[in-house]
C-alpha cells in the first residue's frame, strides 16, 4: 500500500488498531506470565550524600543480575528473566518513599530492593505496609515493616556485638591492656543506635566507659572530637563511623599526632578502600596502619572461598574498578533476590514473603559472599540471624589482614605502637 | 477587612478550584495523589511563610524550626508519652508561637536589617536541627516512627492517602485565606509599609514590635500545624527532612517563583515546581545521576527569567493586557 492510497477509512482502522495495541500491550505482556520478565524495582541513592554506597554497589548488583539472566533466569518460573527498574531517591528518605510508591503502583514491580539505609528503611516502611510490597534492603540496620527484609547489620547483634566481642578478644586473648573506652561515632541515627547497645555491652564486659566523642556529621573538621579524645586518654576508642567522618577523624588524628589509644570500629570510616585515596597515601599509612582495627563484612584476604571468587570475578570479568564492601553486599543482594524468587516460584506477594523466610545460603555455598559462619538466613525480626563481622588491620601496601574471628583470620593483631 | 476580601470569597472561582481539588483523590492513581498531597503541603508552607517573608518582607529562614517543632514535638509527645496528637499539635503550635515572638522581639530590639534577620533566623534553624538530632526525647537522629494510620480521627489519623489529601487541601485553603485576610486588613497595610520603609512606617505610627510579632506568630502557628500533619502523613518524623533548613530554602524558592506578597502566588509557585521536581526525578532518576536536578534548575531559571516578579504577577499582567 502506497502512502497515496491511505484514505480516511484505512487511516481510521489503522489508528484504532494502534491505539488498541498500545492500550492492551501491558495486559498482553502480563498475561504471558511465564515468559514475562520479573520486574524488580531498585531504589538507590545515585546522587546526594549517600551516593557512595550505591555508586559502588549498583554495578556489582547489575552484573550479577545479568549473569543470573544469562544462566537461564529464574528456573522455578520457567526461566523468567529479571528486569530491573531503577530509581534514584537522591539520598532523601522522604523521596525513597515516593519512589517506592511510584515503582509499586505505576511500574508494577514484583519485588523491591535497593541500598536503603536505616533512615530510608523507616521512611519506606509505611508505604510497604500500605501496598503490601515485599522488599529487600541491602543496608538497613532494622526493619519496621513485616514486608521488609534486610542484609544490613543489626545495631545490637551486628555492629555492637561484633565490636564488643573484638574488644574482649583483644583484651583477654591477645593481652592488650584495655580498661577504659570512649565511644566515638558518627552522630546520625545508626551511629547513635549502635552506640547505645555498644556502651551497654562494653560495661557488661568490664570496660570503664569514659565520656563520649560523637562526630558531627556536618562538620568540616573533626579536630575538636579528637582533642576531646586526647584529653580523656582512653585505652580504646570505638564506634560506628561513616566514610566521610572517618576521613576527617583520621585527618585530625594525623594532625594532632595522637596515637595513645587503640582505634577500632566500623564500617566505612575504618575499612573503606577509598580512605587511602581521600586521605592521601602518606597520611593513610601513618594513621591506618598504626593502632587501628577496622570492622568489615568483607575483605579480599579473608579465608572465605565464595568471597574470594566473587572479588576475582568482579575485578577480572565485570571489570569493576571499585570493589569494596558495598560491591560485595550488593552482589550478595542479587543472589538473595535470585534465591527468594526461586523459592517463591511465582510473583505472588505472599509467596515472595515465604521465599524470604525459606532463604538459607549455607557457609561454603558458592553464592555466599559475606563473612557469615552460620550462613545467610533471616531471623524472625527479618534481619540476618548471623550478624557477625570481621576485623581487619591495614597493611602499608593498602591491603588488609583479617585478624578476627579466628575462623577467617590470616594474621595476628599488630601490637600497640 | 476591605470589601476585596468578601468579593474574592464570594467569587465562584475559589469554590470551583476547591471543588475540582476535592474530587481529585477519586480520579488520581496512588502515586500522583501522593505527589499532589506533597504539593499541597509545600503550597501551604509557602503561603504560611509568605505572611512574614512576602507581606512583611522579612526573609525568615527559621521556618524549618516551626515545621520541626510541629512534626517532632507532637510526634515525641505521642510516641514517648502517649499524648493525643491533637493536643501535641496544639502544644507544638504554642511553642512555635513563643519562639516566633522571641525571634520578632530580637529583630525589633536590635533593629536587624534584612540580611542580618535572614542570617539570624538561619542560625536559629541550624541550632534547632542540631538540638533535635541530639535530643533522645525528640527521636534524635533516628527520628520517630508513628503508629500506623487507621483512620481514627480522634487520634489525628485521617485514613491514609485520600484523608491526608483532603486535610491538606483544607489547610492550604486556610493558609491562602489567612494571607488574603491579612492583605485586606490594617495588619496587611502595616506590614507592607514596614516592608517598604520601616522608619517611615514607624514615623506614621505603625507599631513595629506588635505587627512583626503578630505576623511571625500567625506564620509560625500555621507552619507548625502543617508540620504535624506532614509527620502524620509520612508516618515517620524524619529530623533530616522536617527540621532541616533545606526545607526552608525550598519554601522560599516556591514563594519567590510564585510571587512574593500576594495571597495566591506562593501556593502557585509550589504547584508549578513541586510536581515538576518529583516527576523529573521519577522519569530521569535511572538515567545520569543528578540529571533531574540539572533540568529542574533550568526550569527554575527559565520561570524566573520569564516572570521576574513572580508567576502570579505575570499572569495578572497578561490579564490586564487582554482587558
Amino acid at each position: 500500500m502506497s502512502v497515496g492510497s491511505i484514505n480516511r477509512r484505512t487511516f481510521t482502522v489503522g489508528a484504532a488498531a494502534l491505539t488498541a495495541g498500545a492500550v492492551a500491550s501491558p495486559y498482553v505482556r502480563r498475561a504471558g506470565a511465564q515468559g514475562a520478565p520479573i520486574r524488580v524495582g531498585v531504589i538507590n541513592s545515585m546522587s546526594g550524600s549517600l551516593a557512595a554506597y550505591s555508586q559502588e554497589g549498583h554495578p556489582a548488583f547489575v552484573y550479577l543480575i545479568d549473569k543470573i539472566n544469562a544462566e537461564g533466569g529464574i528456573k522455578s518460573m520457567g526461566g523468567a528473566k529479571i528486569e530491573l527498574v531503577m530509581a534514584d531517591d537522591t539520598s532523601q528518605p522522604a523521596r525513597t518513599a515516593t519512589e517506592a510508591r511510584r515503582l509499586i503502583t505505576e511500574e508494577k514491580v514484583d519485588l523491591l530492593t535497593g541500598s536503603l539505609l536505616s533512615a530510608q528503611m523507616l521512611a519506606i516502611s509505611p508505604v510497604l505496609d500500605e501496598l503490601q510490597q515485599p522488599c529487600l534492603s541491602v543496608w538497613a540496620g532494622g526493619s519496621k515493616s513485616p514486608f521488609l527484609y534486610t542484609l544490613g547489620y543489626h545495631y545490637d547483634r551486628g555492629y555492637a556485638k561484633s565490636m564488643a566481642d573484638f574488644a574482649v578478644f583483644l583484651r583477654d586473648k591477645k593481652g592488650f591492656a584495655l580498661k577504659t573506652f570512649t565511644p566515638c561515632y558518627s552522630n546520625y541515627e545508626a551511629g547513635q543506635q549502635t552506640n547505645n547497645f555498644l556502651v551497654d555491652r562494653m560495661k557488661k564486659a568490664g570496660f570503664e566507659v569514659l565520656g563520649e566523642a560523637p562526630l558531627d556529621t556536618k562538620a568540616q573538621d573533626q579536630t575538636p572530637a579528637m582533642i576531646r579524645i586526647r584529653s580523656m586518654k582512653p585505652d580504646l576508642v570505638m564506634g560506628l563511623v561513616t566514610p566521610r567522618d572517618g576521613i576527617l577523624m583520621h585527618q585530625a588524628r594525623y594532625n594532632l599526632a595522637y596515637h595513645n589509644s587503640i582505634f577500632a570500629g566500623g564500617t566505612g570510616g575504618y575499612s573503606d578502600l577509598t580512605l587511602w585515596r581521600d586521605l592521601s597515601p602518606d597520611i593513610a599509612k601513618a594513621v591506618l596502619t598504626r593502632n587501628l582495627f577496622a570492622m568489615t563484612g568483607f575483605s579480599a584476604s579473608a579465608n572465605i572461598s565464595g568471597m574470594q571468587k566473587i572479588v576475582t570475578e568482579l575485578r577480572d570479568v565485570a571489570k569493576l574498578k571499585l570493589i569494596g564492601q558495598s560491591a560485595i553486599q550488593s552482589a550478595q543482594a542479587a543472589r538473595v533476590v535470585q534465591r527468594v524468587l526461586e523459592a517463591a516460584g511465582s510473583r505472588d506477594k505472599k509467596a515472595l514473603l515465604e521465599g524470604f523466610k525459606k532463604l538459607d545460603i549455607k557457609f561454603g555455598d558458592p553464592d555466599l559472599y559475606l563473612s557469615k559462619p552460620s550462613g545467610l538466613k533471616f531471623a524472625d525480626d527479618r534481619l540476618l540471624e548471623d550478624g557477625s563481622a570481621m576485623f581487619v588491620q591495614w597493611m602499608e601496601n593498602q591491603s588488609q589482614q583479617v585478624i578476627f574471628p579466628d575462623q577467617f583470620a590470616n594474621a595476628q593483631p599488630r601490637a600497640k605502637a | 477587612m476591605r470589601p476585596d476580601f468578601y468579593r474574592t470569597l464570594l467569587s465562584p472561582w475559589p469554590w470551583l478550584v476547591l471543588t475540582v481539588g476535592a474530587v481529585m483523590p477519586l480520579l488520581l492513581p496512588n502515586y500522583y495523589l501522593h505527589i499532589l498531597t506533597v504539593t499541597l503541603i509545600y503550597a501551604a508552607l509557602a503561603s504560611a511563610w509568605n505572611i512574614v517573608g512576602g507581606i512583611a518582607g522579612q526573609i525568615s529562614l527559621a521556618h524549618s524550626l516551626f515545621v520541626g517543632a510541629g512534626a517532632m514535638l507532637s510526634s515525641a509527645l505521642l510516641v514517648k508519652l502517649g499524648v493525643n496528637m491533637w493536643l501535641g499539635m496544639l502544644a507544638a503550635a504554642a511553642v512555635s508561637a513563643v519562639i516566633g515572638a522571641l525571634v520578632s522581639f530580637i529583630d525589633y530590639r536590635f533593629r536587624l536589617g534584612h540580611l542580618s534577620f535572614a542570617l539570624i533566623t538561619l542560625a536559629f534553624a541550624e541550632m534547632a536541627e542540631i538540638y533535635v538530632i541530639g535530643t533522645d526525647f525528640l527521636g534524635g537522629a533516628s527520628g520517630l516512627f508513628l503508629p500506623r494510620d487507621t483512620g481514627d480521627i480522634t487520634q489525628f489519623q485521617f485514613g491514609g492517602g485520600r484523608g491526608a489529601y483532603w486535610v491538606m487541601l483544607g489547610m492550604t485553603a486556610l493558609c491562602i485565606l489567612v494571607n488574603l485576610a491579612i492583605l485586606t486588613s490594617p495588619l496587611g497595610y502595616n506590614l507592607r509599609s514596614m516592608r517598604d520603609n520601616e522608619n517611615a512606617a514607624q514615623a506614621i505610627g505603625v507599631g513595629l514590635l506588635r505587627n512583626k510579632t503578630l505576623a511571625m506568630t500567625i506564620s509560625a502557628v500555621l507552619t507548625s500545624i502543617i508540620g504535624t500533619i506532614y509527620a502524620r502523613y509520612l508516618t515517620f518524623a524524619d529530623p533530616y527532612l522536617l527540621a532541616s533548613p533545606v526545607l526552608t530554602i525550598e519554601i522560599v524558592l516556591f514563594a519567590t517563583v510564585g510571587g512574593l506578597g500576594s495571597a495566591i502566588g506562593p501556593a502557585l509557585g509550589a504547584f508549578l515546581l513541586a510536581p515538576v521536581g518529583e516527576i523529573l526525578r521519577g522519569q530521569l532518576g535511572d538515567k545520569l545521576p543528578g540529571l533531574h536536578y540539572f533540568i529542574y534548575g533550568l526550569v527554575v531559571i527559565g520561570v524566573i527569567l520569564a516572570s521576574p516578579g513572580g508567576v502570579w504577577s505575570f499572569i495578572k499582567s497578561l490579564g490586564r493586557r487582554r482587558s
